[in-house]
C-alpha cells in the first residue's frame, strides 16, 4: 500500500514539473503577444490623387525600404542607407494629404512634440507642421497636413525630369522618412 | 527502423531550429522588460522540462 502511494506521489511530482514547463511555455507566448500589442505605434495615411496608401507601424522597423505606388527613376535607388524608409510615387500636379496617427497603447499619457518638414538634398525646404500632442492611455491622436507638389517643384524643371523630396516626421527623438518621387510628366505611360 | 528514427530526429531538429529562428527575429522588436521576462520563462521551461525527464529516469 505504501509502495503504491509512493508511486502515485512520484507520478504527481513528475507531472507537476511537466505542467510547470507547459505553464512557462504558455507564459512565453503570452508575453510575445502582450509585448507586441503594448507600445506607441505610428501610422501614416497618405492620399495622393485617387490613391490611398497606408504606412503601417511595422514599416519603420523593417531592414529594407518599402515602396508604394508607381515610381519612375532612371538611376537605381539606394537601399543600404534607407532601412525603414517609405518610398512613394506622385504626379506633378497632385496635392498629397498626410494623416499621422499615433496609437498610445501604454498605461500612461503620451506627450511628444511632432514636427513634419520637407527636405531636398539634405536641406530643409519648408516646415509643414509643428505641434505638441498629448494622448491618453490606450487612445489615439492624429495630425493632418497637405503638401502641394506644384509649390515644391523648381521653376526651371523640364517635363521629362523627375524630382524627389523627403517628408521627415519627427516625434520626439524618433524620425520617420517618406521619400516622394515626382514622376516625369509622361509617366506612368498608358499602353 | 533506425533510419526512421534518424529522420524523426532530423525533422525535430529542423522544427526546433525554425521556431528558434522565428523567436530570435521576434525578440529583436521586444521591449527590454519583455526580453527579460521571456528569458526567465525560457530558463524555467527548460529547467522544469529537465526535471521532468530526470524524474522519468533519463
Amino acid at each position: 500500500m505504501q509502495v503504491k502511494t509512493c508511486g502515485i506521489m512520484q507520478s504527481m511530482r513528475r507531472n507537476l514539473f511537466l505542467y510547470l514547463a507547459l505553464a512557462c511555455f504558455v507564459g512565453l507566448i503570452a508575453i510575445f503577444v502582450v509585448d507586441g500589442y503594448l507600445g506607441t505605434y505610428d501610422t501614416v495615411y497618405i492620399t495622393a490623387g485617387e490613391r490611398s496608401l497606408k504606412v503601417e507601424a511595422d514599416v519603420w522597423q523593417r531592414q529594407y525600404p518599402t515602396y508604394g505606388g508607381p515610381i519612375y527613376e532612371e538611376e537605381p535607388m539606394s537601399v543600404e542607407g534607407d532601412k525603414g524608409g517609405y518610398y512613394m510615387g506622385a504626379n506633378r500636379d497632385e496635392k498629397i494629404s498626410f494623416r499621422y496617427e499615433v496609437d498610445n497603447r501604454v498605461f500612461s499619457t503620451y506627450k511628444a512634440d511632432i514636427e513634419a518638414s520637407v527636405w531636398h538634398s539634405q536641406e530643409k525646404v519648408r516646415d509643414l507642421i509643428s505641434r505638441p500632442i498629448s494622448i491618453a492611455a490606450f487612445d489615439k491622436g492624429e495630425l493632418e497636413w497637405v503638401v502641394d507638389n506644384t509649390e515644391l517643384l523648381p521653376t526651371d524643371i523640364l517635363p521629362e525630369q523627375s524630382y524627389q523630396y523627403t517628408v521627415i516626421i519627427k516625434r520626439g527623438e524618433i524620425e520617420r522618412r517618406i521619400v516622394v518621387f515626382i514622376n516625369p510628366a509622361g509617366y506612368p505611360r498608358k499602353y | 527502423m533506425q533510419l526512421t528514427y534518424v529522420l524523426y530526429g532530423f525533422g525535430v531538429l529542423l522544427c526546433v531550429a525554425g521556431i528558434g529562428y522565428l523567436a530570435a527575429e521576434y525578440v529583436k522588436y521586444m521591449s527590454e522588460i519583455g526580453k527579460l521576462l521571456a528569458l526567465l520563462l525560457t530558463v524555467g521551461m527548460f529547467g522544469f522540462l529537465g526535471k521532468y525527464f530526470e524524474e522519468l529516469g533519463w
